[in-house]
């Protein structure tokens, strides 16, 4: 009978209640787009970086992270690569050797990191080929090597396709070589840092400038079934790898990982702001609500509601109007989320920027419904904090005296 | 037998800088199945001992035993379940809960004493019944009249089957006809049920229904008249 008390107590200033309800509504509804909105873009920016940069576990030898030096090597990396591919977890590996650069053109120089790939297995592990915006994917034509260079790089370099560019490096053995590649392909991805800093040529033609031994390599990239999984794989893998090293996405990115970390974080204090604003306009309908009915309290109390039973009522009147409002948001929010999950929402006029950080210029909003549980929690803890000033209010009433007010 | 023994009960207000003695040394006892008026002039403490007995508010001195329970010993819990199951209350404004129908507006004390759906309903059906509302159960007291909503209200009192009925001022918001109608229900039900009736009132019409009539003045019993000893 409590319930249904509250409950009907909610209605009893219709016009109040809906105000309410419908700014907790909209409060909700903002609140749940955001999070979707951010969760999406945060989404877009790992898949970017997974699929399109690190992949989701690297290999390399012992101390070869440290400074990217060349002498630092996987040995019998072919066979290495072939074993975790054949893992049930692991969707495809490839084999890189990298080196950091310096290139020359006719218009200018540049540095960045130049890494060696097999572009039949690379194209299984990351989708830098789809990113074509001219040319082709080291195909070689003519007796100079492919290289792939990024659209911000040929951009500075003033390159297109065909042009000649001079690799210059420190090899194995610590002595300068220079090569000549011709660019065999443009690419863009959503992050034009990258972009400016990668470029790619073929395996054997990296492996031949650097003086690299047979089936040697300094990174193996392994793409996963689920990229969630590459915690759990990682000590399989590392079984595999042997005294090599073995990274996740997650500790080969640390600014990634601080960004999903810190991503769930930002959105709660986000949501808790405006559900700290809603509390306030709560507090201020139940104070209402409890000083309109101080006789019928002090009228509860003296034929025999004990404190706990009006405190409860008090509680529950306040969660039922913010439950209302808030799954009404939620229910609004996620609906127009669900939009917006298949239709994305264009950013492009901020491209610049957003394509500096990596950042898709094409939004999908992704809501995951752990997420809506844990909001609806919060809005019922509001709805209970919020009560807590008023019922006390309530409770400090004398029913001899509240009977009789006017 | 006596089931409200009141000695030497004082009231005092000091929140002032002069102390109002609203209730002042009162050795009053009650028996089962009176049907008594306590009357004075406004500011006599008439409300403050009908609350005192009601343990509604606390006395400054003295006891207050009702059916061998000394109610001014007792906490304020003990005190909220001992109103809940000793005595029921009349307001002069009615005090119904708005959102609940007549019915449910008597369900609700049974409610609170944790007792059966069945046995409520029956119960609330049954006072309301008795007090001619068996029609308009199922109306919310902004559809009923004050009268109608006061002999609720006298339902509401009689749904926990108190051992007696503090009234203050039942008729004071009440138009002649409806006093009369609310008066004849609650004289009724003291007869046939034997339920004792204690108003606080200014309204001659219950001072001439009143078996028992105590007058107050200043916080004193300046009369006591027993119309049945007479």
């Amino acid at each position: 009978m409590i319930w249904s008390i509250a409950w009907r107590n909610v209605w009893r200033s219709r016009s109040r209640s809906i105000i309410m309800i419908v700014a907790i509504a909209i409060g909700l509804f903002a609140g749940v787009f955001t999070m979707a909105f951010m969760q999406g873009a945060v989404d877009a920016r790992i898949e970017s970086a997974t699929k399109t940069e690190l992949a989701h576990l690297q290999i390399h030898a012992p101390r070869f992270l440290e400074n990217n030096s060349s002498e630092f090597f996987i040995t019998n990396s072919k066979q290495l690569a072939n074993k975790i591919a054949s893992n049930d977890s692991v969707k495809a590996a490839s084999r890189r050797l990298i080196a950091e650069p310096f290139i020359m053109s006719a218009h200018g120089t540049g540095g960045g990191k130049l890494i060696g790939i097999e572009p039949s297995l690379e194209k299984e592990v990351t989708d830098i080929w789809e990113h074509l915006l001219a040319g082709t994917y080291l195909e070689k034509k003519g007796r100079i090597p492919p290289i792939v260079v990024g659209k911000k790089m040929a951009t500075k370099l003033k390159l297109k396709v065909g042009t000649k560019v001079n690799v210059q490096m420190v090899d194995k053995d610590g002595d300068f070589s220079s090569k000549a590649y011709k660019v065999s392909g443009i690419y863009r991805t959503n992050n034009t840092s990258y972009d400016e800093m990668h470029l790619f040529v073929k395996f054997d033609d990296l492996k031949k400038q650097l003086g690299m031994d047979e089936d040697t390599a300094h990174e193996i990239a392994v793409l996963l079934e689920k990229g969630g999984m590459a915690p759990d794989v990682k000590p399989s893998i590392q079984k595999i790898a042997g005294g090599n090293d073995v990274q996740t996405w997650k500790e080969l990115s640390p600014e990634m990982s601080l960004l999903t970390d810190s991503m769930d974080q930002y959105m709660y204090v986000f949501i808790l702001i405006i559900l700290l604003a809603l509390c306030f306009g709560i507090i201020n309908t139940m104070l209402m609500a409890v000083l309109e009915r101080v006789k019928e309290i002090g009228m509860l109390m003296a034929v025999g509601m004990n404190k706990r039973r009006i405190f409860i009522m008090i509680i529950l009147e306040s969660v039922m109007l913010t439950l209302t409002g808030g799954v009404l948001g939620i229910i609004i929010g996620s609906g127009i989320t669900k939009i917006f999950e298949t239709t994305p929402i264009d950013l492009s006029m901020f491209s610049d920027g957003l394509e500096k950080y990596g950042f898709a210029t094409l939004v999908y909003t992704s809501l995951e419904s752990g997420t809506l549980i844990t909001l609806t929690f919060l809005v019922i803890l509001t709805g209970m904090v919020s009560a807590i000033y008023p019922a006390r209010k309530a409770l400090k009433l004398n029913p001899a005296e509240a009977t009789r007010s006017e | 037998m006596n089931i409200i023994e009141i000695k030497s009960l004082h009231k005092t207000y000091d929140d002032d800088s002069v102390p109002v003695h609203a209730v002042n040394g009162v050795d009053l006892n009650v028996e089962e199945g009176e049907f008594t008026a306590i009357v004075g002039p406004s500011g006599s403490g008439k409300t403050t001992l009908l609350n005192i007995i009601g343990g509604l508010d606390d006395a400054t001195k003295g006891s207050v035993t009702i059916d061998s329970t000394n109610i001014t010993e007792l906490s304020s819990r003990k005190l909220t379940n001992f109103r809940m199951a000793n005595i029921g209350f009349v307001f002069q404004a009615y005090n119904l809960i708005p959102v609940l129908t007549a019915k449910e507006n008597v369900e609700f004390i049974m409610h609170l004493q944790g007792r059966d759906k069945h046995d409520r309903e029956s119960r609330a059906s049954e006072l309301l019944q008795a007090v001619g509302l068996g029609e308009m159960m199922d109306r919310r007291p902004s559809k009923l009249s004050g009268g109608q909503q006061q002999r609720v209200a006298v339902a509401r009192a009689l749904a926990s089957k108190p051992k007696f009925v503090l009234a203050d001022e039942p008729t004071a918001n009440l138009d002649s006809k409806s006093t009369e109608n609310l008066l004849n229900i609650m004289q009724q039900l003291n007869k046939d049920e034997n339920i004792t009736f204690i108003f606080s009132t200014h309204d001659q019409r219950v001072v001439n229904k009143a078996r028992r009539v105590i007058t107050l003045e200043d916080g004193k019993i300046i009369n006591d008249i027993n119309k049945e000893l007479l």
